[in-house]
């Protein structure tokens, strides 16, 4: 599985390529919403974006609302951020994300996330 | 004092016991100093994910300002933990779709009687409950839930139903968080009282104490006998089984089974998973 890693920090980048290989999966790495949108937009091979919320030119909730606007993308979106106020967490979710992690979390967490979004079990 | 891991790079007990105590006030996660080499390997994956040169610099970093990405990662490297709402999942699909509908056909009125016999910190009694109230929600008055550990501390946490951010992501559904649990503080959750309140908590010791008679209808007792000898686990199914109502059934873990005992529990089975009931 390819997952697309939109984080502005490259420490969580790192970490979170780490713990994929470990599951046998590849992480790439978009610093901010803008340049997830860009990889997005000449590329296909995505199966999942883990999404940040706070970060620089376009952030989590703006990215989510473009693809509402424009549907760039259908790949499933999962939240991957310290943001964890329920209203934040149930903003995301209106805005089409399909499942929530709240940093910090774990490797197993990460997976069994993956384990309820449809189709990437 | 230090610890020496190599001959050039020692870390300082200052450092291991800084990081251990941010690590447990922050996750509950125990590092004692017999155990700080399982740290060293955190530390030093630390300073590769912040592109540093030695510990003492990572040291440096988080005695600094520590960004909310900063904790995470500290945290996420630092943790492990087996507990696990659903765990497994078809313990708790086969709930609703098999046991509930069997147990409906067969009793006429009456209450159903459900026992997590070793609910440790109360995941499965709390998974329980949100399952028959996807599915049964008019179900739940009438039926009594008791949840029963031999460890007091972890019976405690089950009660509350307080839990930290970890546990809440282990098996559990965003939506389901947002529905069933209420937000206490930035690192922790607690299951809502209607949850809470329906659950009767016991300290329970299941070789040793007296069992209730031909009492319960649904008992999940997982991943107890794997730990046991065969006359424990003989005299724990005699008591699990006259304990239960005659068409009353028993979970075990997955992996768990009956090979080598005696019983007069009969085997069925739902989507591969293998549960005991007790004839009507």
């Amino acid at each position: 599985m390819k997952v697309l890693i939109v984080d502005d920090s490259k420490a969580i980048f790192l970490m979170v390529s780490q713990m994929l290989e470990e599951s046998g999966h590849t992480g790439v790495w978009a610093e901010d919403g803008q340049k997830a949108f860009e990889y997005l937009s000449g590329n296909n091979d995505i199966d999942v974006i883990l999404l940040d919320w706070n970060m620089p030119n376009m952030n989590g909730p703006e990215f989510l609302e473009k693809n509402l606007t424009e549907s760039f993308t259908e790949t499933p979106v999962i939240m991957m951020t310290t943001e964890n106020k329920p209203a934040n967490i149930k903003k995301a979710l209106s805005l089409g994300a399909v499942e929530y992690i709240m940093k910090p979390f774990t490797n197993d967490i990460l997976n069994g996330k993956f384990e309820l979004v449809d189709g990437l079990a | 004092m230090s610890i020496a891991v190599s001959e050039k790079h020692e870390i300082s007990l200052e450092i291991y016991k800084f990081f251990a105590d941010y690590i447990y006030n922050h996750s509950g996660m125990t590092y004692l100093e017999k155990d700080y080499y399982r740290l060293e390997t955190r530390l030093r994956s630390l300073v590769k994910l912040f592109e540093l040169k030695s510990v003492n610099e990572v040291f440096d970093l988080y005695q600094g300002s520590v960004t909310p990405d900063m904790h995470a990662v500290l945290i996420n490297i630092s943790t492990n933990n087996e507990t696990y709402f659903f765990r497994d999942i078809v313990p708790f699909k086969i709930l609703t779709e098999y046991l509930i509908p069997n147990i409906q056909e067969t009793k006429a009125v009456g209450t159903i009687n459900v026992w997590s016999a070793a609910a440790s910190t109360g995941q499965e009694i709390y998974s329980i409950l949100m399952s028959l109230s996807e599915k049964y929600p008019d179900l739940l008055s009438k039926m009594t839930f008791e949840a029963s550990d031999i460890s007091c501390e972890a019976l405690d946490k089950a009660k509350l139903g307080l839990y930290n951010g970890l546990d809440v992501q282990r098996g559990l559904p965003i939506a389901q968080l947002m529905k069933y649990f209420e937000q206490l503080s930035d690192e922790n959750w607690q299951v809502k009282q209607e949850f809470t309140r329906k659950v009767n908590f016991f300290k329970f010791n299941l070789l040793k104490e007296e069992y209730p008679k031909a009492k319960y209808d649904i008992i999940y007792c997982r991943n107890v006998l794997i730990y046991q000898d065969m006359p424990n686990k003989q005299l724990i199914v005699n008591k699990l089984y006259a304990s239960m109502k005659p068409g009353g059934y028993l979970v075990l873990g997955n992996g768990e089974s009956f090979i080598g005992l005696e019983t007069k529990l009969k085997r069925e089975t739902f989507n591969n998973l293998t549960v005991y009931r007790r004839e009507p």
